[in-house]
Order: C-alpha cells, then structure tokens, then sequence
C-alpha cells in the first residue's frame, strides 16, 4: 500500500531555494487533503451511526420489534416486516446461490476464453448495472402482470435474484481466483477429474471467501426496497397469523416499512416507527458485516489450516 | 471394476458441464428478457397511444391521469442530480481511493476500510431516512427554503457512490507497477507530483471506470432521492426548490396508474430510458477498459 512510494524525496528536499520549498508545501497541504477527505466519510458514517441509535434507541422494544403493524393507533411493531424481510432473504438465497455458484464455477473452472464466456460475462455486467426500481417494474411485469401472482413473497425473492445473481458470481469468482494453482494440479495429478478437482479440492478451500462474500450479499438484498415495493408489496398479508409462510402471500419488508412510513403512514407514531425501523436496518448491516468476517475467517481456518 | 468406477466419473463429468453451463446460460437469458419485456412495455407510449417521443423526452408537461406524458422534468432532475453527485463524489472518492492505495498506513487503513464497506451495505431507504429527517431540515435552515430539492438529492447521492468509486479507483492504482512510483521519486519528484502527474494518467482508464459506475448507481438510485427532492414535476430552476427525477417519478406514480392505461405506459417507458442509460454506461466501461488493453 502506502510503502511503496518514498517519504517526500531526499533529492528535491536537498535542493534549496523558493521552487524546491513550494512543492514541498504543495505535497504538504495535498497530503492533507486527502487525509482530510479520508476522515470526512469515516466522520460521517460516525454521524449517521450516531443519529440513528439516539433517535432510535428508545423506540426498538421487545413490543417493537416483534408487535404487528397498527394501521391509525400509535404503539404498533414491526414483527412481521422483519420476519418477511428474513423470509424473502431466504428465499433469495435458495435462488441464487446454487445458480450464482454453479456459473461462477463455469466461468473460473471450465470455460475457456471465448465467446460463450465473454457473453456471459457481458450479461452479468449489465444485470449488475440494471437499476433496482427497473428490476422491480420487470418483476411487475412478469410475476404480477402476466403470471397474475398479485404482490407475492415469491415474486420479490426471484426479482431479488436476478437484482442479486452477478454479485454472487463475481464473489466465487473471486473466491475461486483465490485458490493456488498448484492445488489444481496437485489434485489432477492424482488422476481427479475436473468435476472431482472442483468439487473436492477446490470448493472446500475457497470455502471462507465464499461464505463471507455470501453472507455480504445477504447483507444487501435484506435492506432492498425499491424492487420489492411493486412485487412483494407494500402491506402486510392478513393471514391466519402474522408470521405468513405462504410465498404467494403480499410480504412487505422491514425496509418497504420503513419508505411507507413517510408516504403514507396514518399513524401518529409514524416519525418514532420510522427512527426505529432505521436502527434495526442499520444493525443487521452491521450485524451481516461482522457475521461475514468472523465466519469467512472460522471457515478458511477449518478447511485449510491457515489464518 | 476400474472401468466402471472411470466410467462414473466421465459421466458425472459431463452432468457437471451440462448443469453448470445452464446457470451461465441464465445471465445470457435474464438480461435478454428484461430488454424485451421493457422494450415492448417501455415503447407501448408511442406505439400504441400515439404520444410522440419527442413529447416525451422534451415536454415539460407531465399529469399522467390527464394524458400529458412530458418526461422532460424528469430526465433534468435526473441528470443534475446525478451531475452533481459526479462532481463532489467523484473527485472525493478518487482522492479517498488515493489516500488508501498511497499513503495510508496499515494500521489507519485497517480502522477506516470497515466504515466504507458499513456505507456500502446500508440500504438506500435509510440513507433516504437520513436525508429526509436530517439533511433537508439542516438544508432548509442554512438556505432558508423548504430544504427538500436538487441539493439535497445531490448530496445523497455523493454519499453514496463514494464506496463504489473509492473501492475501484483504489483498484486501480495499485495495479500501477511500483517501478513507475519509484522511477518518479528517483527523479526527484514529491509524493504528490508522483501521484498527480505519473499515478493519475497512467490508472486514467481504471479511474474512469470507478466514475462510471459511480454514474450508474446514482442515475438508478430511487428512494434515497425520491424522499428528499420533494416531488415537483417541473423542470428545476434552483437546486433549493422541490423537483423529481426518472426513478422517483416511477415509484411515486407507479400505485396510481391503472394497469394497462398510457400513464403506466409512460411509467415503462422511463424504466426503459433508465435500462438504456445503463446499457450505454456498460459499453461505455467496455470502451474504457479496452482502450487500458
């Protein structure tokens, strides 16, 4: 990182005169510039964690946190927000991670440079790019309007799929890209074919990466809303129970909750809902963020030996 | 015995090929279907009722539920917004992309490298939340207006392309070669003269990409901007007063507009035009990257 390049430079320092002493200021004040810049976001990540837990501390109660939604009283929780909001990660990742795994392994693994790879590579880059709220008018379009689901649990989670599936295959990629190449060959060596290769030798050791990229991902997609709000929906199912397992039931997430409460909450409460709903969002990504590290790190422990 | 057991593994082979070539193929045909389905919808405004395309990309004269289709309001929100973001965090993130590939010590990059991947990972509704319940009263009391507009969005969206471009531009140069750095301070040259004038060019294309993606994901960003710019479909005049913008536009209207009617059509057709910015922004990556090749 910074070691590569010498402290301000003996020879320049060693030349005297005006010139020599004002690009020594230069470098100075440009030195503390971008020290200062580097500060500033780091200053204001401390802010916004800061303002949400003051705002929001006092609202998150065992009552909010697992209460049902209050459609004019003050008092209601956000119990089956946060539970659809796990339910629809979940089903996310049933679908996207078997998919994401298997093309990541494709393309790193077994396919040549090419065309075919060169397309799908193409593909993933603009998947990537597509904006949330065009892959929630899509998933409108496909899930609610022409499948007729209405606002589904399923319709968001395969919406959040495709939002979801390049991110996952560029994190095994990675992952895989990580692994030596001597184990490759180590492994075919031993007369493994590829699929045993891949499956057995290298699978395992990128095993670490894999999971925190996983559980980052995982990360994002539960704090999604914009494609959510025209394909899971915005209110809660008014099943037999709050807690709803049917995947063509309405599902408004944690997240959808929240961007309602300004829109159109009845609520008198809606400001102190709002504040909570804020903190518990902002302390799952914290929370996936540790997650991620510490069992990347157990992980690549375990099936590799190294640190 | 040996034969069966070779025989098992070639054919177990040749499953793994076929399965895992099908999931590669699901990207090919995931972003081929969402051109087609938004294409067709997106264009139903001008096929099937009749507007014309330049009503809807220059008029300013927008009330969806009385048949007046002109994105123009929009499509300027959207790119000042979008412009300004560029223009405070690009130069910022690049600087902050900088600060950790040339003179951050391990230990500084350590502590603040957590923060930016904290910034990346919290969803765009909270950053709306901060914006409309800190920023725009803030705003509003140092300008004296509503607070909610333009500068608001802006700023938002400064904040948070910052991990994207810091992240790439930071990317970038370290895959310039140590020779050049150490060739430059042989010379004599500061670390700044290093940076600026042999670091910079030579990652030019690198960083170029870190700022169109930064372009990408404030061009599509939706609920951050849709709760601070107030919502006014007129073209903006002033970076205080309420305005809209492509993606708020959508989701604002999207629940009113009756399924199948040329005010949803219209609502396509801007989710089409936001498609087609993005598709220009990849090949526009493309051209960058193969100019570095």
């Amino acid at each position: 990182m910074a070691r590569a390049i010498a402290p301000p430079a003996p020879l320049s320092a060693r030349l005297s005169g005006d010139r020599a002493r004002s690009r020594r200021i230069v470098d100075r004040i440009a030195t503390g510039l971008l020290w200062t810049s580097a500060s500033t976001v780091v200053g204001l990540l401390l802010i916004f964690v800061g303002y949400l837990f003051v705002k929001g501390a006092g609202v998150v109660t065992w009552h909010f946190l697992t209460g049902s939604p209050s459609a004019s009283e003050a008092g209601g929780g956000v119990g089956p927000l946060i539970f659809n909001s796990f339910y629809i990660l979940f089903l996310t990742l049933l679908f996207t991670v078997p998919v994401a795994l298997c093309a990541g392994m494709y393309l790193q693994e077994y396919a040549g440079p090419g065309r075919f790879r060169d397309l799908v590579q193409f593909s993933a880059e603009s998947l990537a790019t597509v904006p949330s709220i065009v892959m929630g008018l899509f998933g409108l379009l496909i899930f609610v309007q022409t499948f007729h689901w209405h606002f589904t649990a399923l319709g968001g989670a395969l919406t959040l799929t495709l939002l979801n599936l390049p991110a996952m295959m560029r994190v095994t990629q990675e992952a895989l890209a990580g692994v030596p190449a001597t184990l490759r060959e180590a492994s075919m060596g031993l007369g493994a074919t590829k699929w045993q290769t891949v499956l057995r030798a290298i699978l395992p050791s990128a095993i670490g990466p894999l999971t925190t990229g996983v559980v980052l991902v995982a990360g994002r997609i539960f704090g999604e809303t914009a494609a959510l709000i025209f394909t899971a929906g915005a209110s809660v199912s008014y099943g037999k129970s709050a807690y709803d397992f049917n995947p063509f039931h309405t599902a408004e997430t944690l997240a959808v909750g929240l961007y309602q409460t300004h829109r159109e909450a009845l609520v008198p409460d809606a400001d102190a809902i709002g504040n909570g709903s804020a903190l518990v969002l902002l302390v799952m990504v914290l929370a996936f963020n540790v997650i991620a590290r510490v069992v990347g790190r157990r992980l690549t422990i375990h099936f590799t030996g190294k640190a | 015995m040996v034969g069966a057991h070779a025989g098992k593994a070639h054919r177990d082979e040749r499953i793994a090929v076929a399965v895992l070539s099908t999931c590669s193929a699901i990207f090919v045909l995931a972003i081929a279907l969402i051109l087609f389905y938004l294409a067709w919808s997106g264009t139903k405004l001008f096929f099937v009722d009749h507007v014309s395309p330049f009503t809807f990309l220059f008029s300013s004269d927008w009330d969806g539920l009385s048949g007046k289709f002109g994105a123009a309001p929009f499509i300027a929100g959207s790119l000042v917004a979008t412009g300004f973001a560029i223009l405070v965090g690009g130069p910022l993130g690049v600087a902050i992309g900088v600060f950790f590939s040339e003179l951050a010590p391990e230990r500084v990059a350590l502590a603040f490298k957590p923060a930016i991947e904290v910034l990346v990972g919290i969803p765009s509704v909270v950053y709306g939340w901060l914006g409309l319940t800190l920023l725009v009263p803030l705003i509003g009391r140092v300008f004296h207006s509503g607070g909610d507009g333009l500068l608001a969005a802006g700023i938002v969206l400064s904040i948070m392309i910052l991990p994207t471009v810091i992240s790439l531009s930071e990317d970038a140069l370290k895959v310039v070669p140590t020779s050049l750095r150490e060739g430059s301070a042989a010379l004599g040259a500061t670390r700044w003269e290093t940076i600026s004038r042999v670091l910079i060019p030579s990652a030019s294309s690198g960083l170029a990409v870190a700022v169109i993606l930064g372009i990408a994901r404030a061009i599509g960003e939706t609920l951050a901007v849709q709760l601070v710019l107030g919502n006014a479909a007129v073209i903006p005049t002033s970076l205080l007063k309420p305005a809209s913008a492509l993606t708020a536009e959508i989701v604002m209207d999207m629940g009113d507009a009756p399924d199948g009617s040329p005010f949803q059509h219209a609502l396509f057709s801007m989710a089409f035009l936001l498609l087609l910015i993005a598709m220009a922004l990849i090949v526009l990556i493309r051209i960058a990257l193969r100019r570095r090749a």
